[in-house]
């Protein structure tokens, strides 16, 4: 996979990555995570299935969510978030809620001035 | 009513889609594919859609795992060559592939480098990839597959343009010459594409994933 950017320290998740975390806290298989998606950003994001199947590979191999089963294939195979994934998503969480002040500190107070 | 087109494509990603999405448009649904043809069930127009997907850079069992995850998802597919291709035996060399991926066997993933993936027009935008970084590097793996086959042929011309390298007349010596220059361009002119598209996703990814 090479150079995976949301790992440098520190740094945000995509997000594509934060909204598969988000779908897999409960166990879902790959047009599950999609479905959940699109319905819960209300059809903002509509993932594409490769660039879905990348994600949940990349998930996979660093741990961040794994297999439910060990099927050999990928029909129907089930995904949950792990502990270092939960970790993950919360650090984002505590990100996101610190750029969420910032932008609206400035923005608000820009329209109030 | 079953209807049979060769065609052969060096624009074998977007250029190969757009053509069965057209074909699809006037009421063709693709029924099965060979190594240049293409056999058309007639259908309602515009009652389906097609997306192709490049897999010549992954092993046969990477591969293989992608086509079920997809045709879990709920496409139908097929699979499709796309010729570039050295050979030895049984087994390929196709230098533009990663890892175990540039060793494909027949039968495996050789002559499966595309799948060709369906599904029923349902007013979403047919994309399989949809964030910059994916669309980035997609096209930069069709890219390789490109310019893997204009270096190829470069290497070639650069062969027969050796003063005596051929006992061939000097006429058929000057027809070979310009067939494999022909086609060198015929590689050109998508790489050239997909070169540009690389550029301004990568400029799209600086602000936008």
């Amino acid at each position: 996979m090479g150079f995976i950017r949301d790992n440098i320290k520190g740094g945000a998740l995509t997000e594509t990555t934060f909204l598969v975390l988000l779908a897999v806290y409960k166990p879902n298989h790959g047009y599950g995570i999609m479905q959940f998606i699109e319905k819960e950003t209300n059809g903002r994001v509509v993932l594409g299935a490769g660039t879905l199947y990348g994600a949940i590979n990349t998930l996979v191999k660093k741990k961040w969510i794994a297999p439910l089963n060990d099927e050999a294939d990928s029909k129907k195979k089930e995904y949950i978030i792990t502990d270092v994934g939960k970790q993950k998503a919360e650090d984002e969480l505590n990100r996101l809620s610190d750029v969420w002040k910032l932008a609206t500190k400035i923005i608000e107070g820009s329209k109030t001035e | 009513m079953s209807k049979t087109i060769f065609r052969h494509f060096f624009d074998f990603f977007n250029g190969q889609e757009k053509w069965l999405n057209s074909m699809a448009e006037r009421g063709y649904r693709l029924k099965k594919c060979g190594k240049m043809t293409y056999t058309f069930d007639e259908c309602k127009p515009a009652e389906y859609e097609y997306a192709v997907e490049y897999v010549g850079d992954k092993s046969y069992s990477k591969a293989r795992d992608y086509r079920g995850y997809l045709e879990s998802m709920g496409f139908r597919t097929f699979t499709k060559n796309i010729n570039l291709n050295l050979s030895l035996g049984k087994a390929r060399w196709r230098p533009y592939a990663k890892g175990m991926g540039q060793i494909a066997t027949s039968p495996g993933g050789f002559n499966k480098e595309l799948l060709i993936l369906e599904k029923k027009r349902d007013g979403n935008p047919f994309e399989l990839h949809t964030d910059v970084r994916d669309k980035l590097n997609t096209y930069k793996t069709v890219r390789r597959a490109n310019v893997w086959a204009v270096l190829l042929l470069l290497a070639l011309i650069a062969m027969i343009f050796v003063p005596g390298v051929s006992s061939a007349s000097v006429l058929v010596t000057w027809v070979l010459r310009i067939v494999v220059a022909i086609l060198a361009l015929m590689f050109i002119i998508p790489t050239v594409k997909y070169s540009s598209l690389v550029g301004q996703l990568n400029s799209e990814s600086k602000t936008f994933e």
